[in-house]
Formats: C-alpha cells, structure tokens, sequence
C-alpha cells in the first residue's frame, strides 16, 4: 500500500520544513517514504510543490498523474495548478488564502477592471468538478492563533495526521516538529499542529474517515 | 534542512534529501577538502556542508566559479587528501578545462565531482547531458537513482578514485538532488586533518605534448581496468523475470520503470537492467542480458546515450534484438521523464495495453481556464526591482532623446527579468555572457549595448570580458546588481560578502575597486533603493561615450531578512492609507511586487506577512499614501 500526497502552495510557505517533518516522522517511525521536490526559480513568490509518497509500494519520486489521494495547497490557486494528479475521489485540503501573483493584478489594471481577480469560489467550484472531499482551512487564522503567523504549514500538518489514511502516529508528528523547527517556535508549532488537527475534527472528519481521537 | 541527520555519528535510517545523502556519503568516507560554486539543483551540497563545517575538520571553500572549485579540490586530491566538488550541468562546462587535464595527471588522493544535470530545465538554460564528459575525458562515472544510492555511491567513489588513481563523477539529475527518502546512515570514524608534506610525496602532475601522448595509452589502459571492474559492481542489478523482453535503464529512470510496470500490470514480467557505472560501461554484463532477449527497451532522459551503445553490443552478441527507445520513437530526447510517460513509451514498445492518462490532462485543463500563471518574481523588498524601476526611467528618458537600447540580460535574479509582466531582455544567455556580447554588439549595432549582471556571476566569470571592453575600447554601459549574496541558489556567499564558508570572516572585494583598477573611466556606486536619484545617475551612465558601469548595492532581501532576524532587528511593513490614496496605481503599474494586491474597493493593498518593508514603493507614490505600519511578530 501507498499513500500519496501533493503538497503545492507558494515559495516562502514552508513547503519544504512540512516535507522535512513529515519525513522525519517516517524515518522514526520506520515507514517508507520518497519525495520529488520542486522548488521553481524563485526564492518566494514562485510555485512550490512536493510529491509525497508515503508506503511500500512507491517507487517513484514522481506521483503518476491521478494517483494522488491527498492534496494539500498551502495557497488556493495553485491547488488547480496540479490538479490532475489527484484521484477522482482525492481529499484537498485547501487553505482559504490566496496570494495573488503581481501579473494578475497588473493584467487587472491593464484592463481597467474588466477583469476580476481568479476567487475563491472560483477554485472551490471547479474543484468540486474532481472530488468532493474538500475542506476549507483558514490556516493563517490559525496560525496567526498559535502565535506565529509562518505556522501555516503546521496547521496542515495537524489537518493531515487526523485522517485515518496517514500511518504516523501523533506523537512522532509531534517530535519531529520538535526536533525539525527554531527551537524558539517549537511551543507555537505545536499549538498550530493542535489547532489543525481540531480543525480537522470539527470539519474535516465528517466527510473522510479520520484516525481516533485521542 | 534538518542538520542532526547529516551529524549523527550513529548507524540508523534517516530522512534526508539527495544531496544531503551526497554530504553524507563524504563525510563517512572521510573527506578533508570540499570547494563549490552554487548552482541548482547541487546548491544544498554546499549549505550542508558550510552548515556542517563547525561540527567536523575538513577544508572548505566557496569558490568563484566551478573551474576554481575544481582546481582547488584537484590541489587537495594531488596531495593525496580526499576532495570532493560538486557543480550543475553547465558549471561543468566552465570547469571542464581542468576536468579533461586531470583525466590525463589523474590524482593521488580520491576526488569526486558530483555532475547535476537538469533534464527540464527546471533551473538551467538547457537541458544538456552531461554523460558525454564522461567517455570525452576518459573519467568514471557512478549515476544514483535514488538518495541511498546517492549516499553508497558517494562513499565508494573515493575507494574507486584512489584506486585508479582518477577523479570520479557521481551524475545525478534534478529528481535525485532534490528527491527525498529514508537512506540508512553507517557509523564513521573521522581522523583528524592534517597538512601533508608535499616533498615527501614527490609525484609529478604535468601533461603536454609528449607527456601527454604517453599519459592517453594510460588512460586508455585505466579505462580498461575500470570497466572489468564494473563488471562486478553492486551498483550495476538484474531483476530476471521469464520474459524475452528487457529494460536497461539507469538513475531515476530505473523509479520511473518500476513505478511504470506496475502502472502497466507487468511487474516482475519484464527483466531489469540497472546501470549505476554508465562510464566505462560494463560490457560483458550488458551482453550476457541482452542476449536471450527478443525485445530490449532502454529508458534514459535526454540523449541515447546507453541506447547507442547497446546497439554497438547487440551487432556480435544478438543481432535480431529488436530496441526500443529514442532512436525508435517510443521516448523523446527532450524534457524530463516521469512514470506516465515512462509507462507509455513501453506500452508503446510491446504492444501492451496502453497506458491512458491524457483525459485528466485534458480535464484538468479545462478547470484552469483563467486561472493565472505564477511566474518566477523579484521577492517583496528586492533591491533589483528597484534597480529596474530606476532603469526603466532613465532607458525611457534616453529614448525620448533618441538613444535606443539593447538589453543584454545574464544569469542570476536578475533574470527573471524575461519574464511577464517585465519580459525585457534582447539576450539572456549562460554566467557572464551579458557582457560578452555587449563586446561583440557594441562594434556592430547602432543602439547603445546595457548589459546587466550580479555580483556573484560579475565574480564567476563577467571580469575577462570587462577587461576586454577597456582594452579594444568598447562602449557600452554595464550595471553590476550587486545584492551580496549569490540570492538565487539560496544566498551563498562570494566575493561580495564578508563571510567566508561556515559564516567565518572573510574579505569582501568590492568590484568598483576591481573596474577602476582596470581603467573603466565611468564608474558609479548607488544604493539600490535610492530609486529618485539613481535615475539620473543611470541616465549619465547610458549617455557616457565609452564603458560606463554602475554597481548598484543593497544586499538581498532575503539574506537581510536572515541578518535582521539574527541581529533582533523588526521587520517594518507599510501600509496603504486608504483616506490619502487617490488610485493612480503608481505603486503597482511599475513596480510588480508580490506584496500587493486590490482590495475590494480597488485600492492597493499591501500584505503586512509579504511586505519587507523595504520602503521603496512608498518613495514612489506621488500623493504619499503609503506609510510605516507597526512592528511586526
């Protein structure tokens, strides 16, 4: 068995300490696990995105298009970016915020307002022309709870290790982010990573099936 | 990057990227010399290894190009201490002057070259194959497909280098640089470094003339013992299966098969030949799989390069062998491979069944109808933007006097600047070739040559060819965007910094210094952020009749960012005050940060988590709305 789990959102969002922690978790835990990373040209700003393929039954660093069952897009836009990778019943978990790239909004003047922004209803709509297991996050919400507002990709980390398909245990979650972030933001990662996983009980876990509560 | 796997003295599996499993992999085999470019997708070799620096004793150096990086661990390997450099694709075009000359001295201490290519161009300005160094230079060569791999090969390529007394080449692609995966790590034991005496090792490396002729029957000689060696390398599986049809593959190909059989239902039902040592090729090996088969696909990115010499191998040992791959049509030499299309190029080969996946392709598309492109951009708070806004004004006002204008772009940040909503550039080549041909167009074209390069490319390889303009007399008007760091493989050090690698001090070379001591007549030093005032020293530049240059300075908003942060000092956002802004959309029709956007009223907006605070936006806003919002967390 396999599970696989696009990761996309923007340069500057985490991408690559979520995969770290992720992949930690694994090692301690003695699950497989391959990772593609795709970092773009850009430093921030640019698109990110991360094949996550978690299991025996991986080869690949590259997820085949369709395979994936989990997406999670740090930043709403991208998600549709990659969205053929995806499972036709695949579960998104999409942050409510988008970062609008500066061509959109020069395009937008350029055109004197006969254009609007690229929405989220826009996202959300044809994203459910591919699945209907979608859960909104207001990650930078939560994050911004937690008391750092650069835990959002923590927040989705909580998000992931409540459903029933992800194979680490909680408490190997928890020490890889302990082990993996500044130590100074170690209290607050795991306040995010807590107030993901709530999240995902509260919303989440009525549609797809999620581990026990502890 | 998670440092304590890379440290661990003890024997256990950890999760580490490709090229911290190359880290790794030299230091359990005790490297004591390590010198690097930065260039993607090699560039956290050198962060891991600059990171790494305070825990162990080797040397380490960030060079100002790849020719030095590699002549520098060539000095420590002479002295028989193991070196080892890693570089991207085409930095081995700039170090292979001294790749082939060592192919020829050959080496007392082991010397690895980690080669990265870049099938996709993901981050590179081709897609070039750099297998053919291999063979070209007469230099061994271990390909990884995986981050275990990328780790034994690294180790055992020092052992094979000292006993052929040769550099080695570890070729990695993009997708095992950057792949991720559980690598076992062993125990080691690091000696302590000490210098060696160089009169007690008493060995010549020269080559010229007929000392090189007699060094080629050498090398020819080595070449030889190398590939029997190969023969028996566990580096080089067979996965048998009944079948009369065969795969020989190689580095993250060989995933992509495996992931592609199973997609297909053929697991297990097709033999494998995995190649690790593709230079000097393990012939026997490859002839005693070929031979029994009827059918034989050979699945590598970019060129056919084993798929040739397959063809030379199956003319004696199996004739009516039918191959499949690029020469046959089944695989392209462009772009990169990944399980989809590995699996239909040998659905394609056998006849199976055929692997469909273009319906969510198509779908897909469809659902991103109007959806925006996110091209690569200038960070919030980079100081090139402003550079390029100064630039802007000032081509605009040289235009209007009737000077027009060729762009000659380079490789670095700056050369995102092809890229929409900017897209201004007439050339953008390979490091330094900017001021190139500004040489070679300046004798030719009416318009007036501006040529732009970093500091970090300026120091690689842009200083011969401003030589060349004092020199011959060439007029044009070169701007050194000098942000301190080498911003875009992750803010390296070089020349421009005052650090060295590890953080230790080092001296900074200012390249004003380095222009006027040449005889550059023109020669300005502005602070990028200075939008205002730069414009009118940009226009002076561009109407200088001779070489003119300006060094425009501000260090990278990243890399500030990181001193900020160490240093406790805020990062200080602004804001748009709604009541004063009149919408002339000044701060965005110029300036294209990634920090604004429109709010509902239309208004610009700034993010307080995007913006850096760097200011410049607010200079340039003629009604004065945009102002200093509080501290940031």
């Amino acid at each position: 068995m396999s599970l696989d789990v696009f990761i996309c959102g923007v340069g500057g969002q985490g991408l690559v300490l979520l995969t770290r922690v992720i992949g930690d978790a694994c090692a301690r835990s003695g699950i497989k696990i391959i990772t593609g990373e795709m970092y773009g040209l850009s430093q921030r700003s640019g698109a990110v995105s991360v094949h996550m393929r978690i299991g025996d039954d991986a080869f690949s660093p590259l997820i085949p298009i369709g395979k994936a069952d989990i997406m999670i897009a740090l930043e709403a836009i991208e998600s549709l970016r990659y969205i053929e990778y995806l499972k036709k019943d695949a579960v998104i978990l999409l942050n409510k915020r988008i970062m609008h790239p500066p061509i959109e909004t020069s395009e937008i003047i350029a055109k004197k307002f006969n254009k609007d922004y690229f929405s989220l209803d826009q996202v959300l709509k044809n994203l459910e022309k591919w699945t209907p297991n979608i859960a909104l996050v207001d990650a930078l919400k939560l994050a911004k709870e937690s008391g750092n507002v650069r835990t959002e990709n923590t927040v989705f980390l909580g998000c992931l290790s409540a459903l029933e398909a992800f194979p680490v245990e909680e408490e190997n979650v928890k020490q890889s982010i302990t082990d993996s972030v500044p130590k100074k933001t170690v209290e607050m990662n795991l306040k995010a990573f807590e107030l993901g996983r709530k999240n995902a009980y509260d919303s989440l876990c009525k549609k797809v099936a999620c581990r026990e509560k502890n | 990057m998670v440092l304590k796997d890379v440290l661990a003295k003890e024997a256990r599996p950890a999760f580490m990227l490709g090229n911290e499993a190359i880290v790794r992999g030299a230091l359990e085999a005790d490297v004591k010399l390590v010198a690097f470019y930065p260039g993607a997708p090699t560039s956290e070799v050198l962060d891991t290894f600059s990171a790494a620096l305070d825990s162990f004793d080797y040397q380490m150096e960030i060079s100002s190009n790849e020719k030095v990086a590699l002549e520098v661990v060539a000095g420590g390997a002479f002295s028989g201490i193991r070196s080892l450099t890693a570089m991207k694709s085409v930095g081995t075009n700039v170090a292979s002057d001294i790749l082939f000359v060592l192919g020829y001295t050959g080496v007392r201490g082991g010397l690895v070259i980690v080669m990265a290519d870049d099938p996709h161009a993901h981050s590179s300005q081709s897609e070039e194959d750099g297998r053919f160094f291999g063979p070209n230079a007469y230099i061994p060569m271990l390909e990884p497909s995986s981050v275990q791999e990328a780790k034994d090969m690294t180790k055992k390529a020092f052992e094979i280098s000292e006993r052929h007394r040769v550099p080695v080449i570890i070729r990695t692609v993009t997708r095992v640089n950057h792949q991720s995966g559980i690598v076992q790590l062993e125990k080691f034991e690091r000696k302590e470094f000490k210098k060696v005496k160089w009169q007690a090792l008493s060995e010549k490396f020269t080559t010229l003339g007929e000392v090189a002729r007699q060094k080629k029957l050498k090398m020819l000689k080595r070449s030889i013992a190398l590939s029997q060696e190969f023969e028996t390398s566990e580096f080089n599986s067979i996965t048998q299966s009944d079948s009369e049809i065969g795969i020989i593959t190689s580095s993250v190909s060989y995933l992509h098969v495996l992931e592609a059989l199973k997609i297909l239902g053929l697991q297990n039902k097709i033999s494998i030949l995995k190649l690790g040592t593709t230079y000097p090729l393990p012939r026997k090996l490859i002839q005693s799989f070929i031979k029994k088969l009827r059918k034989l696909i050979v699945v590598e990115e970019l060129s056919p390069y084993l798929e040739k010499e397959v063809y030379v191998l199956a003319k004696d040992t199996n004739p009516d062998l039918k191959i499949f791959g690029k020469l046959s049509g089944a695989f392209s030499e462009a772009w990169e491979y990944n399980p989809d299309i590995v699996a239909k190029g040998i659905a394609l080969s056998i006849e199976s069944k055929r692997h469909e996946y273009n319906d969510f392709i198509i779908n897909a598309k469809k659902l991103r109808v109007n959806l925006p492109d996110r091209f690569p951009t200038f960070c919030a708070g980079c100081p090139h933007r402003a550079t390029f806004v100064a630039l802007n004004q000032a081509l605009k006002i040289q235009v209007s006097k009737g000077q027009n204008h060729y762009f000659a772009n380079d490789i670095g940040c700056y050369s995102m600047w092809i890229y929409p909503p900017i897209s201004r550039s007439d050339s953008s080549l390979c490091m330094g070739a900017g001021v190139g041909v500004a040489n070679g167009l300046s004798h030719v074209i009416e318009e007036r040559v501006v040529a732009i390069i970093g500091d970090s490319t300026f120091f690689h390889a842009g200083i011969p060819a401003v030589v060349n303009a004092v020199h011959n007399g060439n007029k044009f008007t070169l701007f050194v965007l000098d942000n301190s760091v080498t911003a875009m493989t992750g803010q390296q050090y070089n020349p421009s910094t005052e650090y060295i690698a590890g953080g230790k001090k080092g001296k900074k070379v200012l390249i004003e210094d380095i222009c006027k001591g040449i005889g550059v007549e023109f020669v300005e030093v502005v602070d990028s952020y200075d939008v205002k005032n730069n414009v009118e020293i940009f226009r002076k530049a561009l109407a200088f009749d001779g070489l003119s240059v300006v060094v425009s300075r501000r260090e990278c908003a990243l890399y500030g960012d990181r001193v900020k942060r160490r240093q406790g000092i805020p990062i200080v956002p602004y804001y748009v005050d709604k009541t004063m802004c009149k919408r002339p959309y000044v701060c965005l029709r110029s300036f294209y940060c990634p920090a604004y956007e429109l709010d509902k009223d239309k208004q610009p907006r700034i993010s307080l988590e995007l913006c850096d605070g760097c200011s410049v936006c607010s200079k340039l806003c003629p009604l004065n709305s945009i102002k200093r919002a509080g501290v940031k967390k």
